[in-house]
């Protein structure tokens, strides 16, 4: 009896062990932890192997080396990742954020890499044509986007018909089997959605109502030395034409 | 950093409001529904006649896979399919919460009920049956009323767990409890105010369920000293 209790002790001490082991490796400074949420095409997402990829996922490498910073890119989720560069968990995060003053105050932003605008897309038969067209309709958003704000900004913050999921293409699937009248997203992402709904089916809108924005990547507040290096990496592959090169594979056909 | 900003509750107070209603909405009638089939399938559990195998597979089925991936695939997957092979409209996340959640409590319920009715000496329905008594009759005169004073506390708790876990729809944008406190905290950054909120709601609600349960114990009990 007694040596089993012993065995037991000690294989909770030794997983204990492991698991503070595991938790540990963040002590190493020289590595940036670079979040994202990887479901979020073209900008980010997640393939099968594993391996993160997208316009951002790109972008924050090209950085990388041209910075010389050692770089640890993870999928986090999107309430993951700003929690987690908030609280200074993660260094960074790069997940087509858009900045806005609200974000500003829990963040630090580079200067803006990508001109995005919000978008409607809809069935091709439905007569919307403008973002008010929408009133009494059901939206869908990703939550906590500028798609959500958008909507939140026409209609009022506990707009009943405003549906928001935690991931894109819930929306977009409840749109295919027209539980949704509509989905309000980036203008990039749609595109990309489109495509795999068949654009035969439906129509992006594009109100000239809403207000374009800029994406930038995001730091711990005050974490200005990273925020420089960003900056800076930024600046050197925009001016040697890697930001370019990167920016038709991914967006020069639409 | 506990940020205990109360005024994004009220900004959001229509979201919980709402939220309290589909909870309640949710857990009533996957409770109702869950206990027909729940009643049903228990019995078709321990009758010996063939044909009722399936709900045997039934209860395994649910009762062996996560409430949420039920979710997802009956919202996804399943009605959507049914509802375009009938020509139909796809029903929308309220339709799929209720059948998930049905369907699951049915399995549990239908254990609690196997369960409730087995508990019950096998001695008693014999000696009922000596009486002259049918079945039927010996099962609802004799079995039945010990049975269910069995069943109360399995019960009680599984209608707990049924409320608490209707949370999980949140994922296919269904405006409950959870989903007011999500949006909330997602939008404003303030986490611990809308989450505490949440979690008091459910509090009241299960205390009351659980009263509810206690009592309706109280009264079934018969041996009393």
């Amino acid at each position: 009896m007694k040596k089993r209790l012993c065995i037991i002790i000690l294989s909770i001490v030794a997983m204990l062990v492991a698991v503070t082991g595991c938790s540990s490796q963040k002590a190493d400074n020289s590595i940036v932890n670079a979040g994202t949420n990887a479901e979020f095409p073209p900008f980010e997402k997640l393939e099968g192997n594993g391996e993160i990829t997208g316009f951002d996922a790109e972008l924050i490498q090209a950085i990388a080396k041209a910075e010389n910073l050692q770089l640890d890119f993870q999928h986090y989720g999107w309430d993951s990742m700003l929690n987690g560069v908030a609280r200074g968990r993660i260094d960074m995060g790069i997940a087509a954020i858009t900045i806005t003053d609200e974000r500003k105050r829990m963040y630090d932003f580079t200067e803006p890499y990508f001109e995005a605008k919000q978008v409607i897309l809809v069935p091709k038969t439905s007569p919307v044509q403008s973002l008010n067209d929408l009133k009494g309709k059901k939206i869908g958003v990703q939550s906590a986007t500028t798609g959500e704000k958008v909507v939140q900004e026409a209609f009022g913050k506990t707009y009943p018909g405003l549906q928001r999921y935690d991931v894109v293409s819930s929306a977009i699937d409840d749109l295919k089997w027209n539980r949704l009248d509509a989905v309000v997203v980036d203008k990039a992402v749609n595109l990309e959605y489109i495509k795999r709904l068949g654009e035969e089916k439906y129509k992006i809108i594009e109100d000239p109502a809403i207000p374009e924005e800029y994406y930038g990547i995001i730091v711990k507040k005050g974490n200005r030395e990273l925020l420089d290096k960003l900056n800076a990496g930024l600046k050197k592959i925009q001016e040697n034409g890697t930001y370019d090169k990167i920016y038709n594979k991914y967006f020069w056909e639409n | 950093m506990m940020d205990w900003d109360w005024s994004v509750i009220v900004e959001y107070k229509d979201l919980f409001i709402r939220g309290l209603l589909v909870t309640i909405e949710l857990t009533v009638v996957a409770v109702a529904v869950g206990m027909v089939i729940g009643i049903t399938s228990g019995f078709m559990r321990i009758s010996r006649n063939k044909w009722f195998i399936p709900a045997k597979l039934y209860v395994d089925l649910f009762r062996g896979t996560p409430l949420f991936l039920q979710i997802l695939f009956f919202h996804f997957a399943v009605l959507p399919t049914l509802a375009e092979t009938f020509g139909l409209e796809a029903p929308d996340a309220m339709i799929s919460s209720f059948v998930a959640l049905s369907l699951n409590s049915g399995a549990y319920i239908a254990e609690i009920f196997r369960g409730g009715i087995q508990s019950v000496d096998q001695g008693q329905l014999e000696a009922a049956r000596s009486l002259g008594m049918t079945y039927p009759q010996a099962m609802w005169h004799v079995v039945l009323p010990q049975a269910f004073k069995q069943m109360l506390p399995p019960l009680g708790n599984e209608f707990i767990t049924l409320l608490k876990d209707s949370s999980l729809v949140t994922v296919i944008a269904v405006n409950d409890i959870t989903y007011a406190a999500f949006v909330t905290a997602k939008n404003t950054f303030v986490r611990w105010a809308p989450y505490v909120t949440a979690g008091l709601m459910y509090l009241v609600l299960t205390t009351i369920l659980s009263q509810m349960v206690s009592y309706l114990e109280k009264r079934f009990q018969t041996n009393r000293y």
